[in-house]
């Protein structure tokens, strides 16, 4: 009991960011999994953690009440960009979201009243690790039932082939406008989390160094599965502290590696519902049926 | 008059590196459709690579911009083959070779840290031209002239090498569709070398050039170019070698100016809010084409 | 090779915290070896600082082993988690030593918002930490955040006291860090002097901590004709200002602060930074103290350089854990090595020659206005 306890209070702080990295990995899903490659999260998550922190600074909200608020201005930030954002094309929208990255640095900066500017921002709250935990499973069960929904189809073909499901009378822009709407109250939240994880926020909060987490973890974990961001946050957060515990010298090159050889090898991440598909379909009823 | 000059000069200077840093950014990405987060490493590399040249085996500065430019070449080829390639057959489109090249700058940054020791250094001050050229009406240090001279002399021939030759069109052939090229008989893979190899060479001079004149070669060298390199891509159209020059020394003059006139604090707000405003209603850059593949 | 042995001890004692039973993990580490954590800055950005915060922090662990500082028989035992100066990491490393029982003490942080995130934790867990870095007005918190270093400003305020006397400036020009509230501030302080002593201030030249080229910025500066030129920024734009400044044929005098100070600094720039004055508490050549003889000597040993004002800090962090070790009746807990630390009013064993603390923030200890000399040398300013 004691040496779990111990472990736990040793590694509550990497459980937390895992999941508050799982929210902003969900948030960057939500938008690739309709075909839009975007680093638009990182200002949702910068609208979310701000929101977040001037409500509990002012009206002493609990946690998860600001994250509601968060997630709802995260929402409202998206469906700006996306209107803006829906009418470039996909290579152009990649650029422009990680543009929009760099604008909400120089926005943020120069908006003390709202950020605190230069100085950043205390957030008085921390919230606790269950809670973060329970908004997660929440989060996780709405798109748990989005990918089995009309949506969660739809947007798979809009992905796969967008002439080809505009063709079926599925409107592109519609699906992924949705998307944003998703990723954005996602996102904020994401944001709000990890304002009231860390306790203070400033520019540099959410800056590249998200954007990066954020892409890494979806794709390391795998866009094709909901699933997959969770898992792929959770490796990307563990990483340097595992890195740091093996190869203290060379943490950082280590990271980077094993980044590198796991695309390499499993280039559609760690969780790919096609090979649980076909690994499904080796199971002993149908194993006789080869190349199934 | 005098101010207004220099100050004119020092931002064609200060563009010319983000244009310089710019033309292979824009270059791999719509040849090869690699959104390559470590183009910045290679100039940091070419920095340091220049550097320690000099410092160790005392070679001239023109030779230390080859080695560095080689340099710079070299390790945009190995990033290439080691962290691109392997993703070509399996159509991870964007996405996968975006996450290696993350990998990529998390290594070579380390590693680039680590080589040196996490400090800033600077050329010897003898080892490079450091004075200025007097003009009576102005003055004008010689790493500028010979920033904008190579900046001119690489966009004019990457934008001939591109457009008037055949190797030139079977770059925009690759970048049009890789599919199609190769079953019209173009040589991708020659073609993904050679723009790999352009793209480092490119940000590895623009690196010891940038590094020698601001006195600054570390790390952290490249992630500021790319940064601004990024916008003069985005305003300037990725695809048009013209397009990022011209918007790289706009973005430098604008920079410059607006921290001389108006104030510091506006100033990358102003470069970003440009950056927007282009891609909202010129989303395809100054001289964006509109032959865009569309699926 | 200090990192290693420290990460291979640091892998033993959580192994040790993990898998001990109830109650024994007190007895666990041999008696009088307690740890202490450091939340360092390696790599990353600031890593240059950093590795000489951590390399003073090691060797006042040494020198307080080998003479019994901490008390008879304590030895103090560093263990070291690098945080590359972001946020996320800085707080789960913290997290990670308030978990584990036998660290004791806790000192960290180059940056201001590190050093708030981590302050709640220290305080939830009951867990002393000696900010070593980050200066801002409110830090420390009674009794378990306790800061070594100087808010800044009175320094330069006495320097700039002397230029403006001595030099009788009448047109300044001023070079700030716009995103750096702490310099920003710095550079306000020294304003506020020279305008007091009648100089017209002929600019205030904002830059960003993240800028390198400074042709435009030297060329606006020098436009105004200044008499004086005080740069108040952060190491690399300081650094880059100057250059950019000389480069450009700026003959006048240029102030700045401690930031060029670093022997690597002028490894780097050489003679652009020779004889521009500066201010600060600790300087290999001027520092004479039987305390900072023994240091420099020591650390030239080990790490064949110079150290510079930010190992000394690190140093004098892990001297005041140990006067606090020392202070302690019995065993050794946190809180009572919070409380002890929390009474201290001036950390004997120092570098300046005399630090005083006061409610847990160490004050301006002795001031020395100094430049670089053409023989590569640290020497007492004098107006030339």
């Amino acid at each position: 009991m004691e040496a779990i306890l111990d472990f736990w209070a040793a590694y509550s702080a990497t459980i937390a960011f895992g999941l508050v990295n799982s929210f902003i990995a969900l948030s960057c899903y939500a938008v690739l999994s309709a075909g839009v490659l975007s680093f638009t999260t990182v200002m949702f998550a910068a609208v979310g953690g701000f929101v977040a922190a001037q409500m509990i600074g002012m009206f002493a909200l609990p946690p998860l009440v600001a994250f509601l608020f968060a997630g709802v201005a995260g929402g409202v930030a998206a469906a700006v960009i996306a209107v803006i954002f829906l009418r470039l094309e996909t290579h152009w929208m990649a650029l422009a979201s990680l543009a929009l990255v760099l604008i909400t640095r120089v926005v943020v900066l120069n908006t003390p009243t709202l950020t605190g500017g230069v100085q950043g921002m205390l957030v008085p709250v921390r919230v606790s690790v269950l809670e973060l935990f329970l908004a997660l499973a929440v989060t996780a069960f709405v798109f748990y039932r989005m990918h089995n929904s009309w949506y969660g189809l739809v947007s798979r073909a809009v992905r796969e082939d967008p002439s080809v499901a505009s063709t079926m009378g599925i409107s592109t822009y519609r699906v992924q406008f949705i998307a944003f709407l998703i990723s954005g109250a996602v996102g904020g939240i994401g944001g709000a989390a990890l304002a009231t994880t860390l306790q203070f926020i400033s520019a540099d909060t959410y800056f590249l160094a998200l954007a990066f987490t954020m892409i890494a973890s979806t794709v390391l974990g795998g866009s094709f599965h909901w699933f997959g961001p969770i898992v792929g946050a959770f490796v990307f957060t563990a990483l340097p502290t595992t890195m740091q515990a093996v190869l203290p010298e060379i943490q950082d090159v280590a990271k980077g590696v094993v980044l590198l050889v796991i695309m390499i090898l499993l280039p559609r991440g760690l969780v790919d519902p096609r090979v649980l598909k076909l690994r499904l379909s080796r199971s002993p009823k149908t194993a006789e049926q080869p190349d199934a | 008059m005098q101010l207004f000059l220099e100050q004119l000069v020092n931002g064609i200077a200060l563009g010319s590196l983000y244009g310089l840093f710019g033309i292979g950014f824009g270059l791999v990405f719509a040849t090869l459709g690699i959104l390559n987060t470590a183009h910045g490493a290679y100039a940091s590399w070419a920095a340091i690579i220049g550097y320690f040249a000099v410092v160790w085996y005392d070679v001239s500065f023109p030779v230390a911009i080859a080695v560095g430019v080689i340099g710079g070449g070299v390790l945009a080829i190995l990033v290439d083959q080691i962290g691109f390639q392997p993703l070509r057959n399996r159509k991870t489109g964007m996405l996968g070779a975006l996450i290696t090249s993350i990998a990529f700058l998390i290594i070579l940054d380390s590693l680039a840290g680590m080589a040196t020791n996490h400090q800033s250094w600077a050329f010897p001050s003898r080892t490079y031209p450091r004075g200025m050229l007097d003009l009576g009406f102005m003055r004008i240090p010689y790493m500028q002239l010979i920033i904008i001279g190579a900046m001119v002399f690489c966009a004019a021939g990457i934008y001939l090498l591109i457009q008037k030759t055949r190797i030139g069109a079977a770059m925009r052939a690759v970048g049009w569709n890789a599919e199609a090229a190769s079953l019209g008989g173009v040589n991708a893979r020659m073609v993904i070398l050679l723009t790999a190899f352009l793209a480092g060479a490119t940000s590895g001079l623009a690196g010891v050039l940038g590094g020698a004149a601001t006195s600054n070669i570390s790390y952290m060298l490249g992630e500021g170019l790319l940064l601004k390199g990024f916008a003069a891509v985005v305003v300037g159209g990725y695809d048009d070698v013209r397009g990022t020059v011209l918007a790289g020394i706009l973005l430098g003059i604008c920079e410059v100016f607006i921290a001389q006139y108006l104030s510091t604090t506006f100033r990358d707000g102003f470069t970003y809010i440009l950056l927007l405003t282009f891609l909202v209603m010129r989303p395809r850059g100054i001289f964006g084409s509109g032959n865009f593949m569309r699926a | 090779m200090i990192m290693k042995t420290g990460t291979m001890r640091l892998g033993a004692a959580l192994a040790a915290a993990a898998f001990s039973l109830a109650g024994s993990a007190w007895a666990d580490p041999a008696p009088g070896q307690y740890n202490i954590g450091i939340i360092s800055d390696d790599t990353g950005p600031l890593a240059a600082a950093g590795i000489s915060y951590h390399r003073g922090a090691d060797l006042a662990i040494e020198e307080i082993n080998a003479n019994g500082f901490a008390g008879e028989g304590v030895t103090l035992n560093l263990l070291v988690k690098d945080s590359a100066t972001d946020a996320a990491r800085a707080v789960q490393a913290m997290t990670q030593f308030a978990a584990d029982r036998t660290v004791l003490a806790t000192t960290c942080c180059i940056i201001t918002p590190i050093a708030g995130a981590l302050s709640p934790i220290a305080m939830n867990n009951n867990l002393p930490l000696v900010i070593y870095g980050a200066t801002r007005e409110g830090l420390p918190q009674e009794p378990y955040v306790t800061s070594v270093v100087a808010l800044p400003g009175p320094q330069e305020v006495m320097m700039s006291e002397r230029l403006a006397s001595e030099l009788k400036p009448k047109r300044v020009a001023y070079y700030t860090t716009g995103d750096n509230d702490i310099f920003l501030a710095r550079a306000h302080a020294v304003k506020a002097v020279f305008e007091e002593a009648g100089a017209e201030t002929v600019a205030e030249i904002s830059t960003l901590a993240n800028d390198t080229d400074f042709t435009g910025p030297a060329t606006q500066g020098m436009g105004t004709n200044p008499d004086v030129i005080m740069v108040m920024t952060t190491q690399q734009p300081a650094v880059g200002i100057i250059s950019a400044l000389r480069q450009r044929g700026y003959e006048g005098l240029i102030g700045t602060s401690e930031v060029i100070s670093p022997p690597a600094i002028y490894q780097k720039s050489g003679d652009l930074i020779e004889g521009i004055p500066f201010a600060l508490s600790f300087q290999p050549g001027l520092s004479d103290s039987p305390e900072a003889t023994t240091f420099i000597e020591a650390y030239q040993a080990k790490y064949n350089e110079l150290p510079d004002v930010y190992s000394a800090q690190g140093y004098t962090a892990i001297h005041y854990i140990a006067q606090g070790m020392k202070a302690i009746d019995g065993e050794p807990t946190r809180e009572k090595l919070a409380e002890e630390m929390w009474k201290i009013t001036s950390i004997d064993h120092n570098l300046y020659g005399g630090q005083e603390i006061v409610n847990g923030q160490a004050q301006i200890p002795e001031t020395l206005i100094v430049n670089w000399n053409s023989d590569g040398e640290v020497a007492l300013w004098e107006n030339q």
